[in-house]
């Protein structure tokens, strides 16, 4: 987009501009999100538990009740506590708020040539997971500082957890960029572009348990029930942010609505073909790539991720919560073992069946993208020069080697 | 000057926000705030990993590093969870130990890095034309322990094998022992007192 | 100072400081107004100590100036949960002092209401034990089927809170015309959606980590701290005031067929109906105390069915109240029944006025919370209000 101003306006301003509609976009998206994902959660609840849920704010179905909340949460009063550390107390709900927007720039929301991302960033995956991670310095600092035994609980727990199901997620998170052979998120999305058999979540049955495991990493990290044990009602009061009120309340439930989203997003685009929808609508239409294609695959991302949401929810009113040892247990003896068991499978099953997916019943498509870097033209050429003296010395092929094999997947 | 080089302008502000924050760590006396000026002081060093075009370094940056300074906040509110907001006064000792060890390494980084040829400034012009390469595998080939930067050259056949692995090991397990050494600092033998016998 | 040859000497544990936490009296979880102080270390509670009394409500000394009749209201605000059972607990205390009892159709609509309040007030138990373990949505369910039961009661008597329904020497009203027919339908209604509460809790495996084998009770404890109600029969003790109570409250089950709901040889009865016992379970343990009360509401249907049937073929007269002012025998007279939460007494002495001269109440909930700080020692601070939920306590009839 900064290209693009940068034809008619100087370029200080050009890139200003564009900078400011980015992040004016995705702080909308967030907020946006959350007053509808806020109504969503009302209504779910409402009807799993036999409820109507709002019904009469802005008209039928209640979809103005967010703006009433927030409307609430403006005129009430900013409480802090007497004896709380007030700089960071202030700052808390900024932070993790920052944390959850700004994983939103490096997620892609339409794919092609000209992707809609705010900042494409190679190692895409990397990004966002390690800036999501940054959430819990928020909550850190808001049960430290609020000069509460409840809220330091809360806290703790949750960096206990966060810290804890970053590695299954991670590990989770790299069985998609193997089969991509690249971090980055739109090479990942449109590495699974045609029909839903492409997508990486049936590409083979390690795949699919992946994702499972890799919904739950991401529901326990974004502090969802049943593993919400940092705000625990019926434990903790209301965990971390027990002495929050008002608009400070609310910036931590924005951040926490925009990581669930954003994990959704991210589970969407790694394993549920981003925006390629189960059906190819766009290359139907013979529109991918226009302005209207992206258009149809954001929105395809978009319903995805609030897909994921609204499933989120739908767990946690059905689920009691788990107690601390056993969110542990569940971490480090069920998700990270079957995550790193299914990362080998995934990489053997590559290596058994290479160019086919859909559980190996169907040929892969060539890649859009040659994923080939930059550097492995060379390298390529290098290795076959070198090719006869490796035989030769009958050694094992050299790291470079291997991956280049498989980052060629397709290709 | 007809054209502001913005890439150095926005290398001075992360700059001066890593400083700054840095100096900030200094001058707190409250354990927790200084850990999360740390964490400020490590993310706008991040942001220049970042501006420099190294989007693997600055996420690992995050990642480890400002992941890492959680553990250490962690660790900071464990310990001192019953006092809290615990000071911590600097002797006028330890300012000068500190400083002679500071400058001394400051100095040690100023020789090395004037020292090499590679890494001396070069003007605007030239830097825009240099190509970053946008992308993580060089550095991830090199911390597996492949050059691929410099496959192309045959005479150096040997950096092709050898990259980082040996240093990135290294670092991995002096990691590993101040893990372990913070670790052991923060445990102590004692009765289990909180069994109450009644 | 330890050395590292006390065995008691942890080596190479964390230090930590240990913390007094105050959970309560304003707590989501402590029912009501407890009030919880914790000693924890990190996440482990060594020790919990209850501090009752922020719902002294003067209730026992209220009732030493006023006749009995009149005092009916403040037994309901006992145990308000069960307000219909309280009422007849005191009913039943004063006409044993009395020597005098409701007709046979007065008997059987008691037996009708009190049923009915057993079950609205386990629907309570088991949907706030829900919300003690953090799921929400039984609470509603649970409610959606209670409020039933107080469309019910607002019927027969024009109340859904506290009732003053269940009187000396019978009822206040009787049950006006087609509530039968009503009360049996919500009944149909109401027994296949237990299955319903089985799959969202009792089956639920995340519920059963969290109550199996937690706060075991064994027996003897359970019998040495004179606990009553379901967390007696949690525990296996097969010991129901219906059954084995005084002549006085088990006349008014003659004739009823109901089994006392409690483990024995591994097996509940007619338990091939419902959930199997999981492997984790321990006898005695908060899984347990759950799953008795969901198996005395379904017998409870049963029983509100059968008086149904025998209040619609007994005749004549639902009872007589006794007269407002009327003079009491002298002597003294205790009486325990069986509430919803355990034997609820009542002691009465009289010095021959209308207004008895001591007025004393035992209460079910105060002798099972009694054992909380056994049952909580060096649990996690989760399994606080899983214990303290699985003993279904009501502050009301505690402070009183």
């Amino acid at each position: 987009m900064g290209a693009f101003f940068d034809q008619y306006l100087p370029t200080w301003l050009a890139y200003t501009l564009a900078g400011l509609i980015h992040v004016g976009l995705i702080i909308n998206l967030v907020a946006v999100g959350a007053l509808i994902f806020i109504w969503l959660e009302r209504k779910i609840s409402g009807r799993i538990q036999d409820r109507l849920g709002p019904t009469r704010v802005g008209g039928k179905f209640g979809w103005l009740q967010t703006l009433a909340d927030g409307m609430k949460l403006l005129t009430k009063e900013d409480l802090m506590p007497e004896g709380a550390d007030g700089f960071l107390f202030r700052i808390a709900p900024y932070v993790s708020f920052g944390a959850s927007i700004t994983a939103f720039i490096a997620i892609p929301f339409a794919g092609g040539d000209y992707p809609w991302i705010a900042q494409r960033v190679n190692t895409g995956v990397f990004f966002v997971i390690a800036v999501l991670g940054l959430e819990v310095f928020g909550v850190i600092l808001a049960g430290y500082s609020s000069a509460s035994k409840w809220s330091l609980f809360g806290a703790m727990r949750e960096a206990a957890q966060v810290v804890s199901y970053e590695v299954p997620l991670g590990m989770c998170a790299v069985v998609p960029v193997l089969l991509a052979g690249s971090m980055d998120l739109v090479v990942i999305g449109d590495q699974q572009a045609g029909w839903f058999t492409n997508w990486f979540i049936f590409n083979d049955p390690a795949t699919f348990i992946t994702f499972w495991v890799y919904f739950t990493c991401a529901t326990a990290s974004v502090n969802r029930a049943p593993f919400d044990l940092a705000e625990a009602e019926s434990e903790l009061v209301a965990g971390f942010h027990t002495e929050y009120s008002g608009l400070r309340w609310s910036f931590f439930f924005m951040a926490e609505y925009g990581s669930m989203f954003s994990v959704s997003i991210l589970a969407s685009i790694l394993f549920l073909g981003g925006w390629h929808g189960p059906i190819p609508i766009a290359s139907l239409l013979h529109v991918d790539g226009t302005y209207f294609g992206n258009l149809l695959g954001c929105l395809n991302v978009l319903f995805k991720g609030t897909l994921g949401v609204a499933i989120m929810m739908w767990v946690r009113w059905t689920l009691p919560r788990l107690r601390i040892d056993q969110v542990m247990a569940t971490c480090l003896k069920y998700c990270t073992p079957i995550a790193a068991v299914m990362f080998l499978g995934a990489a053997l099953w590559q290596y058994a069946l290479p160019g086919r997916n859909f559980f190996g019943l169907s040929r892969a498509p060539a890649a859009v993208y040659n994923v080939s870097e930059g550097w492995s033209a060379g390298a390529n050429a290098a290795i076959e020069k070198s090719a006869p003296v490796e035989t030769v010395n009958a050694e094992s092929p050299t790291p470079v080697a291997v991956v280049l094999t498989q980052s060629n997947r397709g290709g | 000057m007809n054209q502001i080089y913005w890439p150095s302008v926005f290398f001075l502000i992360f700059g001066a926000l890593a400083c700054g924050f840095a100096v900030a760590v200094l001058l707190t006396a409250n354990i927790v705030r200084m850990a999360f000026y740390l964490v400020l002081s490590l993310a706008a060093t991040a942001g220049l990993f970042f501006l420099a075009g190294q989007d693997f370094v600055g996420a690992m940056q995050l990642l480890i590093y400002v992941g890492g300074t959680l553990v250490l906040l962690i660790f900071g509110v464990m310990l001192t969870s019953q006092e809290r907001f615990v000071s911590m006064k600097t002797m006028a000792g330890d300012w000068l130990i500190g400083l002679g060890a500071g400058a001394a390494l400051l100095f040690l980084l100023v020789i090395a890095a004037t020292s090499v040829p590679n890494w001396r400034g070069r003007d605007a012009a030239e830097v825009q034309q240099m190509q970053v390469e946008k992308t993580a595998a060089p550095i991830a080939m090199g911390l597996l322990g492949a050059r691929v930067d410099q496959i192309n050259e045959p005479a150096q056949a040997n950096i092709v094998r050898s990259g980082y692995l040996l240093h990135f090991e290294i670092v991995s397990i002096h990691l590993l022992v101040v893990l372990i050494g913070a670790a052991y600092l923060a445990r102590a033998k004692r009765k289990p007192a909180s069994v109450p016998t009644t | 100072m330890a050395t590292v040859d006390d065995p008691r000497t942890i080596e190479f544990d964390v230090r930590t400081d240990e913390m007094l936490v105050n959970m309560g009296p304003q707590h989501p979880s402590t029912h009501g107004v407890l009030r919880l102080v914790l000693r924890t270390d990190g996440e482990v509670v060594s020790e919990i100590t209850p501090h009752i009394g922020y719902l002294h409500r003067c209730a026992e000394k209220i009732g030493e100036n006023l006749t009995p009749r009149q005092w009916i209201p403040y037994t309901d605000r006992m145990d308000y949960l069960a307000a219909m059972n309280m009422n007849l607990g005191w009913a039943l205390t004063v006409e044993k002092l009395l020597k005098y009892g409701p007709p046979e159709k007065g008997r059987h609509l008691r037996v009708i209401i009190s049923e009915l309040g057993r079950i609205a007030s386990h629907l309570v138990g088991m949907g706030a034990y829900g919300l003690d373990l953090g799921t929400f949505s039984p609470f509603l369910y649970a409610f959606r089927e209670r409020e039933k039961i107080l469309d019910l009661f607002e019927e027969a008597c024009g109340a859904r809170l506290t009732y003053s329904y269940l009187t000396v020497g019978g009822a206040t009203a009787d049950l006006p015309p087609g509530w039968l027919q009503k009360c049996e339908a919500f009944l149909d209604e109401l027994e296949p959606i237990v299955d319903e509460y089985h799959a969202l809790l009792t089956t639920n495996a995340i519920f059963i980590k969290r109550t199996a084998g937690i706060g075991v009770m064994p027996q003897e404890m359970a019998i040495d701290f004179g606990t009553s109600g379901p967390v007696l029969r949690g525990s296996g003790v097969d010991h129901d005031l219906r059954r084995d109570g005084e002549e006085t409250y088990t006349a008014m089950y003659d004739g009823y067929a109901f089994e006392v709901i409690v483990q024995k040889n591994g097996h509940y009865p007619k338990d091939h109906d419902y959930p199997a016992v999981p492997t984790e379970a321990v006898l005695g343990d908060c899984w347990h105390r759950f799953y008795v009360r969901m198996l005395e509401l379904v017998q409870s249907i049963d029983l509100v069915r059968q008086a149904i049937d025998r209040y619609s073929r007994s005749e004549g007269s639902y009872g007589e109240p006794m007269k407002l002012n009327q003079k009491l025998p002298k002597g003294e007279v205790y009486l325990e029944t069986e509430a919803p939460r355990g034997q609820m007494g009542f002691y009465i002495v009289s010095n021959g006025e209308a207004i008895p001269w001591r007025v004393r109440a035992r209460s079910s909930s105060f002798c099972n919370l009694s054992v909380a700080p056994e049952l909580c020692r060096s649990c996690l601070i989760a399994d606080v209000p899983a214990i303290v939920g699985s003993l279904d306590i009501v502050m009301g009839e505690i402070d009183r």
